[in-house]
């Protein structure tokens, strides 16, 4: 029983420190951060995931109260990183914005979400 | 219906967010250890350790139980799957001997009947088979088979309004489950849910509150299990409140729970169960993460 327990743990422990830019992507952090208030309208948004992304399924839009987009429509992954997603932005009036996401992680998982930050 | 622990101490404390299965919506539903969750999908827990005291009834002493058992379930159809389950019992009855076996195999099968992706809600039917005979009568493992048919559901609360922000990454799953022996055994409900605050989900949906390290990974949950006997004299409710904590990591999930009778007839002592949950589709989502059949 102590061997197998053994043989177990090794067996886990290399499935947990394997280094793999695999699995679901989800959201990490993001700028301005979710549920933030800001001063000032941001020139972009960035959301920075926990896995590489296909950025031809991948998506990320900036809504208005209204429900109306607001954003440039120039989703892209950061040159040097796949795992940040950016979109440029308008100067935007005060408000409350939803910011709304899916993402497909290179091994195919998609994941989705949507979070809100708020322009004084 | 058994929902068997599983355990094992990892020291995986990876600082990325996590998971893999379990969706509805925005919303992931964590396997939880004592309840059962309502999804249909690839599943592996191996190995695992739990300890619990029952107390001495009809003249036979408290037993404590050390239980080592696996469930493995996989999808065969879009959105239903078949899984087998099975435990290694070490049982020492005060005063007595120490024995040792395999518990009967159980059968399983579930199917998402509906889901909701908006307001974060489904529901699933299933059932499972506890072959009986085919475990160790030295164990307590029962010549006859029972069935349970059963219900699971799942609703997370990330629709309600702004004023109940902080209130958005609360979820609760449960479980009802009819317990038909064939023997002269009593029927029995098994009923059970699990309440957890998905800690994960509120950094990344309601506000980023500053979390860093292995703290934005965990859900801490709190499940209550319990099986209330309907005839043949089979006594009182017994069940268990069982508080912990749920660790996700991108390949895995461990899981520590308490496990505090709620009566007598359940038990005098407070056990403990520690789950490793494998997320089979992330390791390997060339074999795993989708129906043998179907798309």
């Amino acid at each position: 029983m102590k061997k197998f327990l053994r043989q177990s743990l090794v067996v886990v422990l290399f499935i947990g420190f394997q280094v793999h830019a695999r699995a679901h992507a989800f959201l990490d952090h993001a700028e301005p951060k979710v549920g933030s208030m800001v001063t000032n309208s941001p020139a972009e948004l960035k959301v920075w995931f926990t896995q590489n992304l296909e950025p031809a399924f991948s998506t990320l839009e900036v809504d208005d109260a209204q429900g109306h987009p607001v954003d440039k429509k120039d989703a892209h992954l950061d040159e040097g990183n796949k795992m940040l997603f950016i979109v440029s932005l308008p100067p935007l009036p005060p408000g409350t914005y939803t910011v709304v996401w899916h993402a497909v992680s290179v091994d195919t998982h998609k994941t989705q979400g949507h979070f809100e930050f708020t322009i004084k | 219906m058994k929902k068997k622990i599983y355990a094992f101490a990892v020291i995986g404390l990876g600082t990325a967010n996590v998971w893999a299965h379990g969706f509805v919506g925005d919303r992931f539903f964590p396997p939880t250890i004592a309840t059962d969750d309502p999804f249909a999908t690839d599943e592996l827990m191996l190995p695992s350790v739990s300890y619990y005291k029952s107390p001495a009834a009809d003249g036979s002493p408290a037993v404590g139980t050390t239980d080592i058992g696996f469930e493995f379930d996989k999808e065969i159809f879009p959105k239903f799957a078949l899984g087998v389950a099975g435990d290694f019992l070490a049982l020492k009855p005060d005063g007595q001997p120490a024995t040792s076996g395999f518990d009967n195999i159980t059968l399983t099968a579930k199917y998402q009947l509906w889901q909701n992706d908006k307001h974060e809600a489904i529901i699933s039917l299933g059932g499972e088979w506890e072959i009986g005979g085919s475990g160790a009568s030295r164990v307590g493992a029962d010549s006859a088979s029972t069935f349970s048919p059963a219900i699971y559901f799942g609703k997370g609360l990330g629709d309600l309004p702004d004023v109940l922000k902080y209130a958005r990454p609360v979820a609760i799953t449960g479980s009802l489950a009819e317990d038909l022996p064939n023997s002269a055994d009593p029927d029995s409900l098994e009923w059970g849910f699990a309440l957890e605050y998905n800690l994960p989900y509120l950094q990344a949906q309601v506000k980023d509150v500053g979390l860093r390290g292995p703290l934005k990974n965990m859900i801490p949950v709190v499940e209550f299990a319990f099986d209330t006997p309907e005839n043949r004299g089979g006594g009182e409710t017994t069940g268990t409140i069982n508080p912990g904590v749920l660790y996700e990591t991108p390949y895995f999930q461990i899981g520590v729970e308490a496990i505090i009778p709620v009566n007598s007839g359940t038990g005098h002592q407070v056990g403990a169960v520690v789950q490793l949950q494998i997320f089979l589709d992330d390791i390997c989502p060339k074999w795993f993460g989708h129906p043998i059949f179907g798309h």
